[in-house]
C-alpha cells in the first residue's frame, strides 16, 4: 500500500474522499474520511486526545483512497487509529470473536449440524442480541465441514495435469468454513483452465481483525500465512484467491503489517507479487490463448447483474469477472455500479451498526430491484449475504456461473 | 487480443479527458479512462467561457456541439453556445461571464423583469444570502440590468449532532424524498414572491434533469444553483452524470491508481503502467491521450516542450516524442494554450477524434 508519512501533507482538503464515502452518503452524522483521516491524524500525532467513537464506523472500503487525487492513504490512517478506541466490555467481547473468524469457524464446524441449528433458534439470537450486541435481524451463514488443505478431492488425471502450472488456492475463512463447496468449484475451475491447484495450508487473512481494531491479531495471522505459503511461491507457484477481501489483504496488507520484521516483510512482498484473483488469473490465461471456452449450450437465457465488491475495486485489476462472464453463451450481464453494499464483513452484524449498514446498501438494493436479474453475481461472500438480505434476490459467486457453463450450460 | 488492450487510453477524468473518451467512444473505439480523482469538478461547476478563445478556432463549434449533446444525454444539459455571453452569479456576489453553463445555473442571468430571491440556509457557513443579494443588487443597478434582489433565509432539518453542510443536503436530496419535500415547503413562500430563486448548490450529487425540474415545477419559479466551497455539489453531480454516461457507452474505468510509467519504444507509446497493489497493471493501447491537468504533466518529463498542430507533445527541437500520444486540456497551459474549459473541450474532442483517425486540426494560437 502507498504508505509514507508525506501522504498526510498531500491532503488538499478537496473533499473528494467525503463525496465518495458510502457512510457519509448514507449517514450524515459520520464526520467522514477527511476529518477522521488526515485532519485528526495531525492531532493524534501530537498526542492530542481525539474522539474515537466514529472511527468504528469506517467500513474499510477504500473508496476514499481511490477518490483521492493526491494519493493520501486516507483509510489506512483511520484503520491505524481504530485500535485506540476503547470499547464497552460487551462490544469488546463481541469484536474479539469477530476478529477471529478462523477460531469461530473451527469451533462451529466441530459439529456443524448443532451449530447451524442453534444459530437459527430465535432465543439464541435474542440472547446474542442482548449479550453480544449482534443484530437479530440477520441470520448467520451456515457452517460446513471445512475444505481440507492439500490436493483437491477430485484429482486431475496425469494427462490433464501434465505441463499445467501449479497454483495454491487461498480459501479464506468464509470458503473454508461456510462455502467449502465453492472452494471445490474454484479448484475445478482452475483444473478446467489448465492449472494444477492445491489448497493452501492457511489461516484467516486478517481483514476481520484489522476491521475490528485488532492489528496485533492481524499481524499474527499474516505471519502464519506468509510462513505457510512462502515455500510454494519460492518454488514458482502462484497464489489464487476467490474472496476479494482475502485477495486485497494478501496483496496490500501483509507487508505493511509485518514491516517490523524485515525478513518476513520481504517474504510478504513476494507473496503479494504472486497473488492473483482467480478471475485475474483466468484473464491472463485468456490472453495466453489458454482460457477454456468449451461452454455447454444454455437451456435458457440467463440474466445476471454484477456487483463489484469494494475490495475488488481496491485491487486495481479492472473488471475481470464481468468480462469473463459476458463470454458465456446465453448470459446477459449488467454491471450495477451502485456503490458499496454496506455489509463490510462483520460490520453489518453489529447491532448498533445494522441501520447504517442497511442505509449504505439501499442504493445497491434499488439498483438490483431495477435490474431484476435472475441472480446477482459478486465475488464477496458478505456482499452476497447483504444483497440477499436487502433484496431477496439470489446472489452467487461468479465461479459457480462459469463452472456451470462448462458442465451443464449457464444457470444461476 | 489482450484483455487489457484498448484502442485508446485516456489519462485524466476532468472535462477534457471525459470529452476525449466520449469522442473516441462515439466513433466505436474501445476506450479506457484512467484517473486518480474526479478532476476539478469538486471545486466548481464546469461553466464554459469561450471569450478567451478565437471564435473562429477550427473545430471549436463542432467540439462544443459534441459536448452539449454529451451533457444532454447525461442528464446534465448545458445551455448557451459559442459567441454568446451570459452573466451568471457567483457566491461572492459577482457575475462571471460564460458562454455555456449547466441548466441548473442558467436561470441566474439578470433580466429586466426578474425578481430574484437569494436563499440562504440557517447555519450553512459557506453561503451568505445577505452578502450575495446586496452585491448582486449593487452590480445590476450599476450596469442598469433591472433585476431586483432580496435575501431570504430558510431553515432545514439536519441530522442530530451535525451542522448544516452542502454535502449532507446534497446526499439527502438524492436519497430522501421527505427532504425534497421539506426543501420545497421551505422555499414555497419565498418562491411565491419571486420569479427566480438562487440557492447554494445542494440539489443532489446524482440527480438528473427530472429530479431538479421537479422542484422547479413544484415552486412555479426558476431555480439557479451556485457551487459553494468544496465539495461543489453541482460539480460532483456533473462528474457523476458524465461518468455514468461513459460507462453506459462502454468506456472502461480504471480509477484510483496513477500512471507511473509510459512504455515508449520506437517513437510509439506501447503501454502505460498503473501503480496498482502487488504489481503494476499494464494497459496497452494504440493511442494514449494525456489529459492529466497542469500539475501532473510530469509523465512526459522535462522532454516535453509543448505540442504541435496535431496535439503531439514535442521536445525542444520540435520533434514528436511519440506519434501515438496526444495531449489535451489544462496540461497544454504549460505550452501557452489559453481558454479554460472551452480549450479543455476543444482539445479533448480533437484528441478523441484524432485517435479515431478523423482528421481535425488543432490550430494553436
Amino acid at each position: 500500500m502507498r504508505k509514507d508519512d508525506v501522504s498526510l501533507d498531500n491532503c488538499l482538503k478537496c473533499s473528494d474522499c467525503n463525496t465518495a464515502c458510502p457512510v457519509v452518503t448514507a449517514h450524515p452524522a459520520y464526520p467522514g474520511p477527511k476529518r477522521l483521516g488526515p485532519e485528526l491524524e495531525r492531532m493524534r500525532r501530537e498526542g492530542i486526545e481525539c474522539d474515537t467513537d466514529w472511527l468504528e464506523y469506517c467500513l474499510g472500503c477504500h473508496r476514499c483512497d481511490l477518490a483521492c487525487p493526491n494519493e493520501v492513504n486516507v483509510s489506512e490512517l483511520i484503520a491505524r487509529a481504530k485500535a485506540s478506541h476503547k470499547k464497552t466490555p460487551i462490544r469488546a467481547l463481541r469484536d474479539w470473536w469477530f476478529a477471529r473468524p478462523g477460531l469461530l469457524g473451527k469451533l462451529l464446524t466441530i459439529a456443524p449440524g448443532i451449530s447451524n441449528f442453534s444459530l437459527r433458534l430465535k432465543p439464541v439470537r435474542a440472547l446474542m442480541s442482548v449479550f453480544m450486541k449482534i443484530t437479530p435481524e440477520r441470520t448467520f451463514p451456515a457452517y460446513h465441514k471445512p475444505l481440507p488443505a492439500g490436493l483437491p478431492t477430485t484429482p486431475q488425471s496425469s494427462a490433464e495435469a501434465n505441463g499445467s502450472a501449479r497454483v495454491v488456492f487461498f480459501p479464506g475463512c468464509f470458503i473454508q468454513y461456510n462455502q467449502p463447496e465453492l472452494g471445490c468449484h474454484a479448484l475445478q475451475l482452475l483444473q478446467f483452465n489448465g492449472f494444477q491447484p492445491e489448497v493452501a495450508n492457511s489461516v484467516c487473512c486478517g481483514v476481520p481483525s484489522l476491521a475490528n481494531g485488532n492489528p496485533e491479531e492481524a499481524r499474527k495471522r499474516a505471519a502464519a500465512n506468509v510462513n505457510n505459503m512462502i515455500d510454494a511461491v519460492n518454488a514458482g507457484a502462484r497464489i489464487v484467491t476467490a474472496c476479494s477481501s482475502c485477495g486485497h489483504m494478501l496483496k496490500t496488507g501483509f507487508a505493511d503489517l509485518l514491516e517490523g520484521d524485515s525478513a518476513l516483510a520481504k517474504k510478504a512482498e513476494k507473496i503479494a507479487a504472486n497473488t492473483y484473483d482467480i478471475a485475474e488469473l483466468l484473464v491472463l490465461q485468456q490472453d495466453a490463448g489458454k482460457f477454456n471456452t468449451q461452454f455447454q449450450p444454455a437451456a435458457a437465457p440467463l440474466k445476471l447483474a454484477y456487483h463489484a465488491p469494494c475490495h475488488q475495486k481496491s485491487q486495481g485489476i479492472g473488471r475481470p469477472w464481468y468480462h469473463l462472464l459476458r463470454q458465456i453463451p446465453g448470459v446477459e450481464i449488467e454491471d450495477l455500479n451502485a456503490g458499496c453494499c454496506g455489509m463490510s464483513g462483520t460490520f453489518g452484524f453489529k447491532e448498533e451498526k445494522y441501520p447504517v449498514s442497511m442505509e449504505v446498501g439501499s442504493e445497491l438494493f434499488a439498483a438490483v430491484r431495477a435490474s431484476a436479474p435472475q441472480a446477482v453475481v459478486t465475488e464477496c461472500a458478505t456482499c452476497q449475504m447483504q444483497i440477499v438480505h436487502g433484496t431477496g434476490v439470489k446472489a452467487v459467486h461468479p465461479v459457480n456461473i462459469l463452472l456451470n457453463a462448462y458442465k451443464a450450460g449457464a444457470r444461476p | 487480443m489482450e484483455s487489457n488492450h484498448f484502442d485508446v487510453i485516456v489519462a485524466g477524468a476532468g472535462i477534457s479527458g471525459i470529452t476525449s473518451a466520449a469522442a473516441a467512444a462515439s466513433r466505436g473505439l474501445r476506450v479506457a479512462l484512467v484517473s486518480t480523482g474526479p478532476g476539478t469538478f469538486v471545486l466548481g461547476a464546469g461553466c464554459v467561457e469561450v471569450q478567451e478563445m478565437d471564435r473562429g478556432t477550427p473545430s471549436l463549434e463542432e467540439a462544443i456541439n459534441f459536448f452539449r449533446n454529451l451533457t444532454d444525454l447525461a442528464g446534465c444539459g448545458f445551455l448557451g453556445g459559442i459567441g454568446e455571453t451570459h452573466y451568471i452569479p457567483t457566491i461572492l456576489g459577482s457575475f462571471q461571464t460564460v458562454s455555456l453553463a449547466p441548466f441548473y445555473m442558467w436561470n441566474g442571468e439578470p433580466s429586466e423583469s426578474s425578481q430574484v430571491a437569494v436563499v440562504g440556509i440557517k447555519g450553512l457557513s459557506s453561503f451568505d444570502c445577505n452578502f450575495v443579494a446586496e452585491r448582486l443588487a449593487y452590480y445590476t443597478t450599476k450596469l442598469g440590468w433591472g433585476s431586483t434582489y432580496v435575501a431570504r433565509d430558510i431553515e432545514l432539518s439536519t441530522e442530530s449532532g451535525t451542522v448544516p453542510g452542502t454535502l449532507q443536503f446534497g446526499n439527502r436530496y438524492d436519497r430522501d424524498l421527505h427532504f425534497r419535500e421539506e426543501l420545497r415547503d421551505a422555499l414555497k413562500p419565498i418562491a411565491a414572491k419571486a420569479n427566480v430563486v438562487i440557492l447554494p448548490g445542494i440539489l443532489g450529487l446524482r440527480s438528473g434533469q427530472s429530479e431538479i425540474e421537479w422542484l422547479q415545477k413544484e415552486l412555479g419559479c426558476l431555480l439557479c444553483e451556485l457551487p459553494t466551497l468544496p465539495p461543489s455539489i453541482p460539480g460532483m453531480r456533473l462528474f457523476n452524470r458524465l461518468e455514468a454516461r461513459l460507462r453506459k457507452v462502454g468506456v472502461e474505468f480504471f480509477t484510483g491508481f496513477p500512471i507511473r510509467q509510459l512504455q515508449i519504444e520506437d517513437g510509439r507509446c506501447k503501454a502505460v503502467l498503473l501503480e496498482t497493489p502487488a504489481r503494476p497493471l499494464r494497459l496497452s493501447s494504440e493511442t494514449l491521450i494525456l489529459a492529466t491537468g497542469p500539475f501532473s504533466g510530469k509523465l512526459l518529463g522535462a522532454y516535453s516542450a509543448g505540442v504541435n498542430r496535431d496535439l503531439h507533445p514535442v521536445n525542444a527541437a520540435g520533434e514528436v516524442l511519440a506519434n501515438n500520444v496526444f495531449a489535451a486540456g489544462a496540461i497544454l497551459r504549460n505550452s501557452g494554450a489559453r481558454g479554460g474549459n472551452a480549450m479543455a473541450i476543444l482539445t479533448g474532442y480533437i484528441s478523441g477524434m484524432l485517435a479515431a483517425g478523423v482528421g481535425v486540426q488543432y490550430a494553436q494560437r
